[in-house]
């Protein structure tokens, strides 16, 4: 648990297994994950990415956003700003100070986004899955979204719905999402952030990897990334749906670790699966 | 069972309660207590309980690593037992008995 910005926030922290692979220079970035809104926690990146990245040498830093999964939950300050705020807050409190290599699940890498243009020299590199940097027709859906979760958790018979059709771990945590949604300002705040402007998005000049789900909408928003920032690599995963990340792991790893290589020179060994 | 896995079980069942806190059961736990259908554990459960076996036990026990090689729906089918020997085999690798922690 670290206090920043004003929280607690949950945080877990990996060493890498052992030193950098030979031949590559300059500092290894620290990679940081960063989970989505409303139903997700860090548990999404440490069952999937976290060790694969330790294995490349990176060390790696999870936390649960406000909120969320065993962070504090305070009944406002849920714009991007403030969650912008927190991880800036977080990087300083770890003492992380070298380049950073950013990850984001859905609203994680809207988060991430938003971190490198107000701190366009930190970044290394973005990998942004399911996601899209803070634009108005973004936010639009991630309103559509929450608004939708929001009006439908309250109604009587929900939370046994969804405890019928995947069990009462999946209830529980729908129990805890509509709690945070009913105890926070999140559905009206988030969608009414105030959003960076476009020629600071513009700004950020290191690679993004950008993966989608090939039956999820939000990939609709690839061709906007690209002409926001052209040095995007897109990457659909046909039949994939928005959990795409939970569902096809080893895809996203195999991905990741190649546009790890190929575009940020960071080269990786192989991870070796014992 | 070695005593050495007497000695984890009862370590990790305190540090399984903790997490646990208001959803703790009165169940005993035991080496064939399953993390989400026994104990109700969700995914950031088991992680809250991964950073407290790295405090504990420090790098020695790579919890990471070895739920690595699980996935989020099968980490919720993990046995205590399997974690306990998981422990005991990383300690005595490490060349010190597991009692002596």
């Amino acid at each position: 648990m670290v206090k920043a910005n004003g929280i607690t926030l949950h945080v877990q922290r990996l060493d890498p297994a052992g030193p950098a692979p030979v031949g590559r220079t300059g500092p290894t970035p620290t990679a940081v994950l960063i989970h989505g809104m409303a139903s997700d926690t860090m548990a999404s990146w440490y069952f999937t990415m976290a060790e694969p990245l330790t294995r490349a040498g990176f060390p790696t830093v999870l936390y649960d956003l406000r909120g969320h999964g065993r962070s504090d939950r305070p009944a406002t300050g849920y714009a991007l700003d403030d969650f912008v705020d927190d991880l800036a807050a977080l990087l300083v409190e770890l003492d992380v100070t070298g380049p950073l290599l950013l990850f984001g699940n859905s609203f994680g890498g809207t988060i991430a986004f938003g971190y490198a243009a107000r701190h366009p020299d930190r970044v290394a590199g973005i990998v942004a899955v399911e996601s899209s940097p803070p634009t108005p027709e973004w936010m639009r859906r991630v309103r559509m979204r929450l608004e939708r979760v929001a009006a439908r958790l309250p109604r009587e018979g929900a939370l046994a719905e969804i405890g019928a059709a995947r069990g009462r771990i999946a209830a529980r945590r729908a129990a805890d999402t509509g709690r945070m949604l009913a105890e926070t300002t999140m559905t009206a705040e988030l969608p009414a952030s105030r959003l960076p402007a476009g020629d600071a998005l513009a700004a950020i000049a290191c690679p993004v990897l950008c993966l989608y789900g090939g039956d999820s909408a939000v990939g609709e928003l690839a061709p906007a990334v690209q002409g926001l920032l052209p040095q995007t690599r897109v990457v659909v995963l046909p039949d994939e749906k928005h959990s795409v990340l939970i569902d096809r792991p080893d895809s996203v790893r195999r991905h990741v670790l190649a546009w790890l290589g190929e575009e940020c020179g960071l080269d990786v060994a192989p991870p070796v699966t014992t | 069972m070695a005593a050495a896995q007497d000695s984890i079980l009862a370590d990790l069942t305190e540090m399984i309660n903790a997490v646990l806190g208001d959803f703790a059961t009165d169940q005993v736990i035991t080496m064939d207590t399953t993390f989400r259908d026994d104990l109700g554990m969700e995914s950031i459960d088991v992680v809250s309980l991964a950073g407290r076996l790295q405090a504990r036990y420090g790098d020695t026990v790579n919890f990471a690593h070895f739920v690595a090689k699980l996935d989020l729906e099968t980490v919720g089918e993990l046995r205590v037992g399997q974690l306990v020997d998981h422990i005991a085999t990383s300690l005595e690798g490490d060349g010190v008995p597991a009692g002596s922690r």
